[in-house]
């Protein structure tokens, strides 16, 4: 590839002024930053009600949760870009939805009177509102064979999420999906979901190069990444580790 | 008597916790209640008149502002001052103070705790400061928070005082209860464009409301073009605001009648909105207008939560900062600082400040940029590489930033800076610790200065 070819990722942050709880616009910011610092352009796209716009231009994809009136709000209008969203999906394009986010990929959340209130239904897995919240913070170790194993965050959610897909991670330390099976998330192709607040990316900075990599490679066929200097994110990634590991 | 020996275990403790030298916390607070659930009911027949200050952020300085106030022409006021604003917090306060009668209850309740608290004490106003997303691992959504507490006082005989220009706020005028409104009108600290704007969604109608400008996170002039619900008409308003670093100088209309050039001792715009909340339920009170202003004049806090201390050498402030539209509008206030400066951020992620420090990352830092004259960003607590982190998102330069979780050694270090102010920005449960570090240094360092002053005395001789 040419040098003169300045490299550019269209990241579509969803909703961002309905689906905006626990910091997870910090995701947005980590992938926006580092592309930076490595000369790559970024077009961040604020995506919301009252536009309609082709998501086809999009490299990555950030969903995160939003309250249940939020959520209800967001459902008309992102039903309208299901099939849409399916083919980028199936064409490899980069998808990472955090919590809500992640449910709402799924095919319906029940809530605990026993409602059921539809999904998305890009995937046929269900989230269950059960007893009580997980909440705290959480260690898993990813099954993507990134460096280092462990991805580390913070969870908070009172629906569990049940299915049959290759997990983000296997937990260590906290809930994950449901509480029961030890796995956490779900990665399909090149669309992650994760109950990982925290936010998820600038303290795994390992993750966040493994989806902009993604990215690259589908829109480029870039091979790899120029390394950053990593040691913050490190060492509030270690901290983690060092408070809540035992 | 049942009371008499909840309040003598709660004295116990109080002396127990003193012996091995703690303060006097929530826990008496606890203790007695324990052994008398009725204990707020006590309270309750105590005081001749209460207030209850409740909402998420300012709960503290309005309650402090209104007991500093009304204790110029009353007695007899109890009140929570130091922030411990659950029932055991109440609790305390009464445990400690003891007396038959109280002319006034000034009640700081926290919206985890309000439904609890109103079974027992029956307030004559209930102030709403504002609701904003704060430790949502312990409430849920702010819309939940504000709906127990809408729904808690369906059933009370209070009249609202109410923040007019907060739309979950303003929401409440559907209790049709006797309201009250006060707001901020627009200023040169207000903008169009709000980055983070917790609800700008129409609590009636969920329709996107449309702003005029905002004054802070949701707190502006809004409108909803679809049920027309906008802020109610204001009884007390701040008008021609003269915003400084040292605080704010403006003036009041209160239906007509304008209060001209108050001055407020604390900066930023929240602090307008919590001086103007402590004044309007004064002066609904029936507090006299000039003796209430006079004492809004000379109120000064000394609880870290929002404290100056002065160094031989430099000037040293603490602002509790715990969470994202406090600390956002914290870190503004300092852009209108110009001196040579150094801030401090402590990060602790315990239960009392919210295990989940997620929230710095929906604070505003951008703002770090509009700094001047900024020498270093330190920053320390459980999560300090965290705090920094967030920091170096923000593309400020590295070399700015220091990181050391010790709280102690990093504060020792950011007073030794060349600096002429230190910033300390410090979440719940590092406020009290950080202020304490603070006054011991300010104590060694004086009786330091002394002793110099004292040898060059002698040499001199």
């Amino acid at each position: 590839m040419g040098e003169e070819i300045k490299m550019e990722l269209n990241i579509f942050h969803m909703y961002p002024n309905l689906l905006n709880l626990y910091g997870d616009g910090g995701n947005v910011l980590c992938l926006q930053r580092r592309c930076e610092w490595r000369g790559i352009n970024t077009n961040i796209i604020d995506f919301t009600l009252n536009q309609e716009q082709d998501l086809s231009e999009g490299d990555l994809f950030f969903i995160g949760g939003g309250s249940d009136r939020s959520q209800n709000i967001v459902y008309p209008h992102i039903l309208k870009y299901k099939n849409q969203m399916e083919n980028l999906i199936e064409d490899d394009a980069v998808v990472l939805a955090i919590c809500g986010g992640y449910q709402f990929l799924g095919e319906s959340y029940i809530d605990a009177d026993g409602n059921q209130l539809p999904g998305l239904g890009l995937f046929d897995y269900y989230t269950q509102s059960e007893e009580g919240r997980l909440i705290g913070n959480i260690i898993t170790e990813n099954q993507l064979k990134l460096k280092p194993q462990t991805l580390v965050g913070f969870e908070n959610h009172g629906g569990r999420t049940y299915h049959d897909f290759k997990p983000l991670g296997v937990v260590k330390k906290g809930y994950g999906n449901n509480g029961k099976d030890g796995k956490e998330g779900m990665v399909y192709k090149n669309c992650i979901g994760t109950y990982l607040h925290g936010p998820l990316l600038p303290k795994n900075p390992h993750l966040a190069d493994y989806l902009i990599l993604k990215a690259l490679t589908r829109k480029y066929g870039v091979k790899d990444l120029a390394a950053l200097d990593d040691k913050l994110e490190y060492s509030a990634h270690e901290k983690v580790m060092k408070l809540y590991s035992k | 008597m049942e009371i008499t020996g909840a309040v003598l275990v709660g004295k116990l403790t109080v002396i127990g916790l003193k012996s091995v030298g703690l303060g006097a916390t929530a826990l008496p607070g606890k203790m007695a209640i324990k052994i008398d659930p009725n204990l707020l009911s006590v309270v309750d027949q105590r005081c001749k008149k209460k207030i209850i200050i409740t909402g998420t952020n300012g709960k503290t300085t309005t309650t402090n502002l209104i007991h500093h106030i009304l204790s110029s022409q009353y007695k007899n006021v109890l009140s929570n001052l130091k922030g411990a604003n659950m029932e055991q917090g109440i609790a305390s306060a009464f445990i400690n103070d003891t007396k038959k009668e109280y002319d006034w209850g000034v009640f700081e309740v926290d919206e985890g705790s309000f439904q609890a608290v109103v079974k027992h004490i029956k307030p004559d106003f209930v102030v709403i400061t504002n609701f904003f997303r704060d430790q949502l691992d312990r409430y849920g959504e702010i819309e939940n928070t504000s709906a127990v507490i809408y729904e808690a006082i369906k059933p009370l005989d209070t009249t609202l005082i109410l923040n007019a220009d907060d739309p979950m706020v303003a929401k409440f005028k559907e209790l049709h209860k006797k309201c009250v409104y006060y707001g901020v009108e627009e200023n040169e600290l207000s903008s169009k464009n709000q980055r983070i704007v917790e609800s700008r969604f129409c609590p009636i109608c969920s329709h996107e409301l449309d702003y005029e400008y905002f004054n802070y996170g949701q707190l502006g002039k809004y409108h909803c073009n679809n049920c027309g619900f906008q802020n109610p008409d204001y009884d007390y308003i701040f008008t021609n605001i003269r915003a400084g670093p040292d605080g704010n100088l403006c003036d009041i209309d209160s239906r007509g009648e304008i209060f001209k050039d108050i001055h407020f001792n604390y900066g930023g715009i929240y602090n307008a909105y919590n001086c103007l909340a402590a004044l309007t339920s004064c002066l609904e009170a029936g507090m006299d207008a000039s003796k209430a202003i006079e004492r809004t004049e000379n109120f000064e806090y000394h609880l870290g939560r929002m404290e100056v201390m002065e160094f031989p050498d430099k000037t040293v402030k603490i602002t509790l900062s715990k969470n994202p539209i406090g600390l956002s509008e914290v870190l503004k206030s300092i852009t209108l600082d110009k001196r040579k400066k150094a801030l401090l951020f402590i990060l602790n992620d315990n239960p009392a400040d919210g295990r989940d420090i997620s929230w710095i990352w929906d604070a505003d830092l951008d703002n770090l940029h509009q700094i001047e004259n900024m020498k270093y960003i330190c920053c320390s607590g459980r999560r300090a590489e965290d705090i920094a982190l967030r920091v170096k998102y923000t593309n400020i330069s590295p070399d700015l930033i220091k990181i050391n979780d010790k709280m102690r050694k990093s504060i020792e270090n950011v007073l030794k800076e060349d600096v002429e102010i230190v910033y300390i920005l410090p979440t719940y449960t590092a406020v009290f610790q950080a202020r304490d570090i603070i006054l011991s240094h300010l104590k060694n360092r004086s009786s330091f200065l002394l002793n110099i002053k004292e040898l060059v005395e002698k040499l001199k001789t």
